[in-house]
């Protein structure tokens, strides 16, 4: 017998102290994991206050023309230009709406993949130094629904980049304002972002009544069942929790029924419009008009308005309409 | 006399390069095939190159299966070489060798030879039980067992183990940007990021444990002693072209019969081997120091393998054929037979009636399912329905962008459907438990169903009601109910209800339209 040749493929020793120093790691990791879930880093704050316009220029800009791209770009120059929010090397964070991977975009349950992709490309090209496009579908994958919303391409095509969120990323944090919620797990890198930039789809929901800027929010959270008991409130919490600072309302088409998920041309209207200001607020209250109601209508605009998070009199600020 | 080329041109070591690939692209297939590109015609490539199951899935399901075809090239093979199969390409098999005993160990009490008729006994049962109309069986078969235990165990294990090590290292901040750039390349395409739980883990893997673990008493004991598709292909191999033969050259040092991983050399034969054992592993013929054996053409001259002690006779078919026939009795009187369990709820498009027949109880669809809400059963559905899959809508809903299963099932179990006529598949009926459920039972705000029903024209609608909450207070509020009609039973209401265990809101089989 010759003991050489017939040396197993793996040996066995090897094989076992590599199994113990793993299974070791293993435990590790075990007893770690509910440490990630209970401490935050980001415990003091939220995000900054966003900046209003200096007195006398544009608060609110809604735009309407054909081209979903020309409409994004001149609402945004009609703030101020994309300057006005991204400085030099900013980490710029956008959420779009990209609930699920059920429907295409024209079927108006996931944001319009050109108003995401010209943001892209206007941060870009205000110097932020990389631009990262996420949400946290409920329907299919993350993968499946960047995909199928035609978000994917858009984005990576305007130089910006996917990111899936990663579960380790989550933590427990404090919401020093919160009223409903004191807490909440939530997405870290969406408050370390240098600007988030919040990009909704108008659309239908049965409980909120609409979904706006607001509730967009709810796609940087783990847990969101939890949001539909005192939905406004909650909502309200999130709002003041993660401050984006740039809100573009999609009104391009609207879902005018069966949302939040969609799936009927018929229940889709065409308002070639878009909506934006850094008072989600107002840009939410403005939204709500395209469904025949006003912001105090939607629970959750309502109640960010109370807690001083924006305005919801339309009356008081300066609204710039755009015919592109 | 070893030859000057040295170990590069032995054969053994060109086996375990053999065995190496076929291992790596089965785990490959398996890993890279996911709802999104379930690689069809592929990811089941080892499946369909099965001929145990591509004669029980025939047999049992009354139905010419062309995908099956491939399995023609196996029977080709085994009647030029045998058992190479078992030594060559089995990933199984190759399993086996990895966790192979120690030399020392090897020799020990070797098992009766009587025990090799154990297999060829499984084999006419599980063919016999087919011919019968059930495959529940099947789980036996080696591949089905590779690929259930890596889909359902091993590779949700380890994903899960990876994630952990993960969320550990994600604690420090500043390694993120490295972690990210490492997480996007690497693990988010081996893993998704899907976080799979499966009811039968634990009993799925201890069963293929065990198998392995039968290494520890002879090597390759699954092989020689049990596996069904061993015991198919050593019939084949009675009949082989290629064969071991000793020569003249023999001195009779017992080497060959030593090294042997199937011990089938007896030295008191004259080291003559058994075709149907022999998996042509080369193991004799690289150890023998004067080439005494080889493995040749057995042309001209060529006649059956003989008989041999533990191959099975007239009592030992009329004993399969019994235990056949008590496999398909007993499973004709399990209530199953009766009424399916309401939570039995098949993949898209499976028909309960011949589910049972031509489902090979492989797990491939348990592996694609975006949801991984697909769950090998336990015995919740009886015996005749270990392993085969059923959506547990609580863990996964059936994913309204995806027709996986039916596109990787092997045998036609689970319909090739389109994603739009899976969408109009009724898979079970939602049911609304309004003893659970928050506004019906607690006059709180919830409506999570209704939202996360895909279906354009919802299958749960609200109705309004004005209620007295627990503060004594009038509140609208909106219910859930569920048009029967709509409803396709995907279960996406169940997977995404918010309360804690049991859904308010669960799926129910349905007689399929």
């Amino acid at each position: 017998m010759n003991e050489k040749r017939r040396a197993p493929l793996f040996p066995r020793r090897r094989a076992l102290r590599w199994l113990a120093v793993s299974g070791v790691g293993a435990a590790l990791a075990a007893c770690g994991a509910p440490l990630t879930a209970q401490q935050s880093e980001f415990q003091e704050t939220g995000a900054a206050t966003p900046e209003p316009p200096a007195a006398g220029e544009t608060y609110l800009a809604v735009a309407r023309g054909e081209d979903p791209a020309v409409i994004t770009e001149r609402a945004v120059a009609a703030l101020g230009g994309m300057e006005r929010f991204v400085k030099k090397d900013f980490d710029v964070i956008i959420k779009p709406n990209i609930c699920t991977d059920f429907y295409t975009y024209e079927y108006a349950a996931t944001t319009n993949p050109v108003v995401v992709a010209t943001l892209v490309k206007l941060a870009l090209g205000a110097g932020a130094r990389r631009v990262r496009v996420m949400d946290y579908p409920f329907g299919g994958t993350a993968k499946s629904a960047y995909a199928k919303s035609g978000i994917e391409d858009a984005v990576k095509a305007a130089g910006g980049e996917m990111e899936v969120m990663n579960s380790s990323k989550f933590r427990l944090t404090k919401i020093p304002n919160g009223k409903a919620i004191q807490e909440w797990v939530v997405y870290q890198e969406a408050l370390k972002a240098d600007l988030l930039i919040n990009v909704p789809i108008a659309k239908h929901h049965s409980l909120a009544r609409v979904t706006l800027g607001g509730k967009n929010m709810m796609g940087l959270i783990q847990d969101r069942g939890g949001i539909h008991a005192e939905m406004g409130e909650r909502i309200a919490d999130l709002v003041s929790l993660f401050r984006p600072g740039l809100t573009v309302v999609d009104a391009v088409r609207t879902l005018m029924r069966n949302g939040p998920t969609g799936g009927s041309l018929d229940d889709v209207k065409l308002n070639n419009t878009v909506i934006a200001s850094h008072d989600i607020v107002a840009a939410d209250a403005y939204a709500a008009t395209f469904f025949d109601l006003q912001g105090r209508d939607v629970s959750y605009v309502r109640a960010a308005a109370e807690r001083g998070l924006g305005t919801l009199d339309l009356e008081a600020i300066k609204i710039e309409e755009i015919q592109a | 006399m070893r030859k000057p080329w040295g170990k590069l041109l032995r054969m053994s070591i060109l086996r375990r390069a053999v065995q190496a690939a076929a291992l790596l692209a089965f785990l490959y297939l398996m890993g890279a095939a996911n709802f999104l590109n379930p690689l069809p015609g592929l990811a089941n490539l080892f499946l369909r190159l099965d001929p145990l199951v591509a004669v029980t899935a025939m047999l049992a399901g009354r139905a010419l299966i062309a995908g099956m075809a491939l399995a023609g090239v196996t029977v080709v093979a085994a009647l030029l070489f045998g058992r190479a199969w078992c030594g060559w390409f089995c990933p199984f098999g190759t399993v086996l060798d990895i966790f192979a005993p120690r030399k020392a160990v090897r020799q020990r009490s070797a098992p009766p030879e009587r025990l090799r008729l154990v297999k060829y006994l499984l084999l006419l049962i599980i063919v016999l039980a087919a011919v019968f109309g059930s495959q529940a069986l099947l789980f036996l078969d080696p591949i089905t067992i590779l690929t259930r235990t890596a889909a359902a165990a091993v590779w949700p294990a380890l994903g899960y183990a990876v994630a952990q090590v993960e969320a550990v290292l994600y604690q420090v901040e500043a390694l993120w940007g490295p972690l990210d750039a490492f997480h996007n390349a690497v693990i988010y395409p081996v893993f998704q990021d899907a976080r799979p739980v499966f009811l039968q883990a634990v009993s799925i893997f201890l069963f293929c444990a065990a198998l392995v673990a039968l290494n520890g008493w002879a090597e390759r004991f699954w092989c020689r002693y049990l596996c069904p598709l061993g015991g198919l292909l050593g019939l084949l191999a009675r009949f082989s072209l290629f064969r071991r033969q000793v020569g003249p050259a023999c001195t009779g040092c017992a080497a060959c019969a030593h090294s042997c991983p199937s011990a089938t050399i007896r030295p008191e034969q004259g080291f003559a081997s058994d075709p149907a054992e022999c998996t042509l592993c080369y193991a004799c013929v690289d150890v023998c120091p004067r080439q005494g054996n080889a493995i040749r053409a057995a042309w001209p001259g060529w006649k059956p393998a003989p008989a041999q002690p533990y191959d099975p006779g007239r009592r030992e078919a009329l004993a399969a054929l019994s235990g056949a026939a008590a496999v398909a009795a007993l499973a004709g009187v399990e209530p199953v037979r009766k009424h399916p369990p309401a939570t039995l709820i098949r993949p898209p498009g499976a028909v309960e009636e011949h589910f049972a027949a031509l489902c090979i109880r492989c797990g491939a669809c348990v592996r694609v399912c975006a949801t991984q809400g697909l769950q090998p059963c336990g015995l919740e559905a009886g015996w005749q329905n270990l392993m085969t899959p059923r959506l547990e809508a609580r863990l996964g809903h059936c994913s309204f962008n995806c027709n996986a299963c039916g596109q990787v099932c092997p045998t036609g179990a689970i319909p090739a459907l389109t994603l739009a006529q899976k969408r109009q598949t009724f898979m079970g009926l939602a049911r609304v438990d309004r003893n659970r459920c928050l506004p019906w039972a607690y006059a709180t705000d919830c409506i999570v169903c209704e939202e996360t029903c895909p279906l354009s024209d919802k299958a749960i609608k609200l109705e309004e009601a004005t209620v007295t909450n627990a503060r004594g207070e009038q509140v609208v509020m909106k219910r859930p109910y569920v048009v029967k009609e709509l409803c396709i039973g995907c279960g996406m209401c169940e997977s995404k209800c918010p309360l804690t265990g049991e859904a308010a809101i669960r799926i129910y089989a349905r007689r399929s339209q």
